[in-house]
Order: C-alpha cells, then structure tokens, then sequence
C-alpha cells in the first residue's frame, strides 16, 4: 500500500505543479484549502473526549450509586429507600440512552445494548430464576430478563403499592439476591469498557480515520443509524402496532413498570443521537462532529445544505415527541395521532442519516465485509 | 475492400507461439486459487452461500440453489483443485470445464454478490474450455508428449486480447456521462472519504481531483485498449495498467479486480516475452530445454471450421450486451435495467432504505418489515436500490407471511434512494404491490422516473 501512496503522490504532484502553473491562486481557493483540509482525526478525538468517554463516566457513576443505593435497601427494605433506589434507576436508564449510541470496542464485546435495556422484560423468566434461585445471567434465554428491564419490573411490580414492593423483597432473599445479581452483571461489563476506554481503546479509535468498513467513522455512524432505528421501532413504533397490523403493545415500551418517563427516554435518545451527529457534549460544547464534516465537503441537499436539512428534520422529530405525554404506554393507546406523527419525522430523520449522510460521505457503513467493483 | 478482409483472415489464423497462452494459462489458475483462497479465508462462503435465508436468483437461472453448508464447502475445494490444474495445465480441459461450471454456478446463487469482474471470470473460464492452452508448457503436454506445440492459430490467443479490450472500451464508454464527466460523480464523493491518507490526503479533497481522476479514467479505460494491441506501445501502456490499477485498489474495495486486470493483460506481450519467461522457469525448474520443435497445432477440421465462427459470434454477443439499455425507457442508473454484464465499473454511489409493507387487503392495515430478520446486511443494501430484487424480496415476504397465517396480503415498498450525491427519493410506486407482478425483461413501469 505504502509504495502504490507513493507512485500515485508523484503523478499528482506532477498534475498539481502543471496546474499551479497555469495560474496564480486567489484569495477563494486560499480558503477553499483551509476548509477542505477537514480534520477527521480532531473530529473522532472529540467523540472519544467530549461524548463517549464522558458519557460512559457519568453512566458509570449513575451504575455505581443505584448499586449503592440498592444496598441501603437490600439493608432496610423500606418504602423511602425502595423510592431512593427508583430515583437512582431512572438516572441510569437516562444515562444508559447516552451510551447507547457507542457499541463499538470492548462495548460490542460486552454487547451493552442487549445485555442492559432488551425490553420487553420477560416477566415470566424472571419470576422463574427468583423463585428458583438458580440461574445463569449471561446466557441467552434471560438476555430479556436482566438489566434494566428486570430492574424496572422488579423495582416497580405491576399493580402494587410501594409497601407491597418493599414487602416482597422483604419477604425473598432470592429476589433480594437476584436484583444485586443483575446490578452485579451490569457494572463487570460497564467496568470493562470504560477501562477498555483508558487502556488505549481511545487511540485505537481516533487512529483509525479511514472510510472503509470498520473504520471509526464507519462503526459511529453504523450504531447512529441503529440507535435511530431503535428510537422508531423499540421506543415507538412496535408498541405502536407498526410491526402488528396496528395491533398496539403498549406493555412493550421502555420503562413499562415505572409508568412515568418512557417519553423522556425517548426524548433523551433522540436528543443523544442529534448531539453525536453535532458533535455536542452534554453540557453543550459544540465541537467537530459529523455536520462540520458534511459543510466541510459542502455537500448539498438539493437547494439547501444536507447539515442543514438533517438539522431541520431534528428540530421537526423533536417538535413533534415534545407533544407526546407521560407514560408513553398510555398516549399510544390515547393520542395516537400524536405518538404517529413522532413516529412519521422519525422515519425521514432515519432515511436522511442512513442514506443521504453515509452516501455524501462515501462511508461503508454495512457491517458486512465484502468486494465492490 | 477484398483485400483488407483477406488480410484480416491471414491475420487471425497465422500461425503465433503458444507461449502467451501458456502463460496466461498459469496466471489465470494461480490467480485464482489465490482468489478462491482469500475468499474462503474471509468467511464469505458462509456469509454469502450459507447463512441467508433468500437467494435473489437470476432470472430463467431460479433453479440454481446453493448447496448447503458441506456442499457449498467442497465446491469452493473443488474450484480451487480445478484452478490449481489449469495452472498446471493437469487434465486441462477437464480442469477448465468445472472451473467454468462451478464458478458461474457460484455466481448465479445470488445477484447480491453480482461483480463485474466475477462475470468477466466466467467468460474467460468459458473461453479457456475451448483454447489450446496445454499444449505448450503443461504436464499434460509433459506426460501425452502427443499433445505438445509450440505454435497455434493466432485467433486462440486473439480471443482473450478482443475480450480484455471490450471490458476496458466499454468501461470507457460507461463513463461517457454527464455524472462522470460534467460533475466528476461518484469520484467527488469517494476520493475526500480519503481526506486522512499521508501525502495526497489534503489534494484529494479539491473538487478538481476528482475531475481530473474522472477524465484521466476515462480517457484510460477508452485509449488503453488500443495502445496495448500496438507493439511500439506494450512497455509504457502497461506501465499504465499498473499505476491505474494500483491507484485503484488504494482508493477503493474491489479485491482481487486490479491484480487480475493486470496479470491478464500481460497477454499483450510480445512472443518473446513469454517464450523467455517461461525459458526462464524451465531453468529455475533445473530443465533447461534445448531448442524447440516448431511443431503447429492444427485443430481437426470440424473445429477449424466451426471455431471461429463460435468466436465471431462470441464477440457479436459482447458488442450488444451492453447496448441493451437502449430499450428501456428512463435512467439506467436509476432502473438499472440493462446495467449488468456491461462492465459498468465505479459509476454509482448508490444507497437506499427500503421500507416494505405487507398489508391485509381486506382490512387495509399493514405492518412494516424488519428487513434485518430475513436479509443479510449486503443483501439488504444491495436490495435496496435495486428493482428487480424488491420484486424478488416482495415474493419472499408475501409468502413468508403466508406461512404466519397471513393470507390475502399485498407487498408494498418505500424505498427512498440516494444517486450519486443527490437527495434521496422514492424509487418505486407505493401503491404498487411487488408480489403480484413477475420480474421479467418488460421495462418496469412502477419505478418512479427519475428527473433532475
């Protein structure tokens, strides 16, 4: 490869000598060459740096203090506690939406998306490894009865009150056990990325600058697109009937049992996946991301720029969720016109990042490897 | 006028060293065992033959199924056994035979994997079946001494020059278009997807590079041809082949495609060229052979006569294929009718979405597929763009669902697509139900025109 970077280097530095003599260089093309000279490594260096590491950080705290909060309940089993751990768990599963978007690396060893939020929580196993006792949670027939989902249902019960929670905690040592199991299982693999992050997995990330599959840039816009994805089908539009002939699951959306903030998950992915695409950290520091990429390489979306179109279709899909109410489950069951009009500006958000933006970019995002010609 | 056909027939049946044969002869079987090889060593034969769930069939080749796992397994053995034996020129023709029938055979399994050098393979595997290329330098020749010459009609090795020479003219001709030419699409977008090389990765960015690499293609794919069937020119146009070829696997993924270009054609070289390339090896071997017979070979009358007819006919057959764009209405690049086998190379950055539908025509209602649960990820993008495998993907699903108890369904497709950098749009009429229509050779009237 080395050679061939070589041999084509000389015959365009013989086209760029030719050319340079044609004519002098104005002040435009000055500039042009500023801007064209976009730096991809700066711009996965402020992923790793301004998003991922630190979203993965505070994910870790979030992960950390529910468990520590679960251990003060485990000690008293009372309602204040069982109220202080809901509150820890509904900071994780906001945490976990931004972290969602970054299953490469040791992450997509560890599978976190599966592992912490496959919802809908298979109730039925669950019941069954507790009342057992005996069970295995890395394998794949309880990947629907752990992590947050399982803490979700546990946490919160179906037609109980708080005493009756606490209460059935009290009285089973193997629910007790189970509940400190799936934190446990949540926080060796959480662990193991963020170490994966400090040990070296940031230069890995950021060296890899090319276009080809499997290159950082490929992998980032790969699980953008499928966090998309996930935000229509698993957020919104399975529960909404998409997938059934309109037969609607409310029962299948996120944070089921809490029955209070499955819209301001929604709300947290969506907003997640405009900040990757910005290149925006949580506190709002706006560095390079992919749309200064595409205003880098001026690509146009037919009269208006492509970065100016996706960001338009944001504010448009986050207009439209802003009017969607609490619990999710009950407004697709009430305001349905309003969860499908979500649903609708999801879609084009989703055709616009999965299409236009790879394509402009000549980005190999299938996650298959194989010849083109 | 008499005199240049008659010239033109001294031409084509002169007596030529066999040697360029031989030659390509071992090129070809080594070069492919090695492509076979890295194929196999990159789980593709798993991930394209075994693990789908559909096959997008060709069309009138809908009989041709993979094998399974095992037989998908020893096939590729087989194909790379055969390879090794035309390199060896070891029960030739045999050998020449199954590497044709199992590579095309491979080939037809599914339009996903659809690359235009696998048909160029094909075609020259086909062409070897037929060419004389044992009988100089082979074991067989080694162990049937009978066999050997050292000479043979010129038109054995003509055939494989004419057919090098239409895949580089009519890729050339391929990128006479304003896409190409006027806006220096799809280059404009691959080349700055390399912004991060050491060097040329800044230049690579400037919209005139990508012109510049459009025309200089261009002018490549169209010139190279001829230069090469020009002795005076053989050193500098090859010289040429290698730096373009290069230049094109650093740039993009095609594979083995530039590495086969360039060995192919190393046919164009002079006589000489060969004979003492393959002295050469004979030394390298320790059989340094003293001068040679220069025995003809003579095909046998039935094939003297026959053969180049065949081979007319051949070239006759290459020289329209591509041509047959030309009786569909609308964009070819668009529809994609009449766009394969016509070495239509690097045109088209080309991405879609598909949305499909499988609706209750009682009732109206409808629900959205998970393309990801039947297709793999290749057959999904490749899919997505293409017609005539929505239709194929829409009978797929109409009786997939079928088996879920779904009866009286109609298919429909959202497919919103992308054409080299313009906005995507929708590429078929979603009140169009794609499991009731047949994919056939008709023009396809639901796709959606495509205007600028």
């Amino acid at each position: 490869m080395k050679k061939n970077g070589i041999l084509i280097c000389l015959l365009l530095c013989v086209a760029l000598s030719l050319s340079s003599c044609k004519k002098k260089k104005s002040a435009s093309e000055d500039e042009e060459e500023a801007e064209a000279a976009f730096d991809k490594g700066a711009m996965l260096a402020n992923y790793a740096d301004a998003l991922i590491i630190p979203n993965y950080q505070a994910a870790k705290s979030a992960l950390d203090s529910l468990d520590a909060a679960y251990t003060a309940f485990a000690q008293s089993k009372s309602v204040a506690d069982l109220q202080a751990v809901r509150q820890k768990l509904q900071v994780m599963y906001v945490k976990f939406q931004h972290i969602s978007t970054s299953e490469f690396g040791q992450a997509e060893t560890e599978l976190i998306r599966a592992n912490f939020n496959t919802y809908p929580a298979d109730t039925a196993q669950i019941n069954a490894n507790i009342a057992s006792g005996a069970y295995n949670l890395d394998i794949a027939a309880n990947i629907d009865a752990k992590g947050l989902p399982a803490l979700d249902f546990l946490l919160y019960g179906k037609n109980t009150t708080d005493a009756g929670v606490a209460a059935l905690f009290a009285g089973s040592p193997n629910r007790l056990t189970y509940v400190a199991d799936c934190l446990s299982d949540m926080k060796t693999k959480l662990n193991a990325v963020v170490a994966s992050w400090a040990n070296g997995y940031r230069t890995t990330f950021v060296g890899s600058q090319g276009s080809q599959i499997g290159s950082s840039l490929g992998l980032l816009i790969n699980q953008l697109n499928f966090e998309v994805d996930l935000l229509k089908n698993a957020k919104v539009g399975i529960p909404l009937g998409k997938k059934s002939m309109g037969v609607m699951y409310p029962e299948k959306t996120e944070a089921y049992y809490a029955n209070g903030y499955s819209v301001q998950l929604a709300k947290e992915c969506l907003q997640n996946i405009e900040n990757v695409y910005l290149g925006r950290s949580r506190s709002g520091n706006d560095g390079k991301g992919l749309d200064d990429y595409l205003d880098a390489l001026k690509i146009q979306h037919g009269s208006e720029t492509l970065n100016n179109t996706i960001k338009t279709q944001f504010g448009a899909a986050k207009a439209k969720l802003a009017l969607v109410q609490e619990p999710m489950s009950a407004s697709i069951v009430n305001n349905t016109a309003v969860v499908d009009a979500a649903y609708v500006e999801m879609v084009k958000l989703l055709v616009l990042l999965k299409t236009d933006m790879p394509s402009a970019l000549g980005i190999v995002i299938t996650y298959q490897d194989g010849d083109g010609d | 006028m008499e005199t240049v056909i008659k010239a033109l027939k001294e031409y084509v049946v002169k007596p030529v060293h066999a040697a360029p044969l031989a030659v390509f002869r071992m090129v070809f079987g080594l070069l492919m065992l090695a492509s076979i090889l890295r194929f196999m060593a990159k789980g593709w034969v798993y991930s394209m033959y075994v693990k789908p769930q559909v096959f997008f069939s060709y069309y009138g080749f809908e009989w041709i199924r993979p094998l399974g796992e095992a037989g998908m397994y020893v096939l590729f053995v087989l194909m790379a056994l055969s390879a090794l034996c035309i390199a060896a020129g070891f029960l030739y023709r045999i050998s020449a035979v199954v590497f044709f029938v199992l590579f095309t055979y491979v080939e037809l399994i599914d339009k996903t994997n659809y690359l235009n050098h696998y048909y160029f393979i094909s075609i020259i595997s086909f062409l070897l079946i037929f060419l004389p290329a044992q009988r100089y330098f082979s074991l067989d020749a080694l162990l049937r001494p009978s066999l050997k010459a050292s000479r043979i009609p010129n038109y054995f090795v003509l055939i494989i020059k004419v057919q090098v020479f239409l895949v580089y003219f009519f890729a050339g001709l391929a990128k006479l278009n304003p896409d190409w030419l006027l806006h220096a699409q799809p280059l404009r977008i691959w080349l700055p997807a390399h912004s991060e090389m050491p060097l040329i990765g800044t230049l690579l960015t400037k919209e005139w590079v990508a012109y510049a690499f459009s025309w200089f293609g261009c002018l490549y794919d169209l010139i190279i041809p001829f230069l090469l069937f020009m002795p005076r020119f053989i050193k500098p146009a090859y010289v040429l082949v290698i730096v373009f070829h290069l230049a094109t696997s650093l740039f993009f993924n095609i594979g083995m495609f530039p590495y086969i270009m360039i060995a192919f054609t190393s046919i164009f070289f002079s006589e000489r060229f060969h004979v003492r390339l393959i002295q050469k090896l004979k030394a390298l071997a320790g059989r340094p052979e003293a001068e040679e017979l220069p025995a003809l070979y003579v095909p046998s009358q039935g094939l003297k006569k026959t053969l180049p007819g065949l081979m007319t006919l051949h070239i006759v057959f290459q020289l329209c294929m591509p041509f047959r764009f030309l009786l569909y209405p609308g964009n070819l690049y668009w529809t994609e009718q009449g766009y394969r086998f016509s070495w239509r190379v690097m045109l088209m950055e080309k991405a879609g979405t598909a949305f499909f539908y499988v609706r209750d025509k009682a009732t109206g209602k409808e629900l959205e597929v998970s393309n990801s649960e039947y297709l793999t990820p290749m057959q999904e993008k490749m899919m997505s763009t293409q017609p005539d495998m929505m239709i194929q993907y829409a009978h797929f699903l109409k009786a997939r669902y079928e088996q879920l108890g779904l009866r009286n369904t109609e298919v429909v497709a959202e497919a919103y697509v992308t054409l080299n950098g313009r906005p995507s749009r929708l590429m078929v009429d979603k009140s169009t139900d794609l499991s009731a229509l047949n994919d056939n050779y008709t023009p396809k009237s639901w796709i959606l025109p495509f205007s600028e």
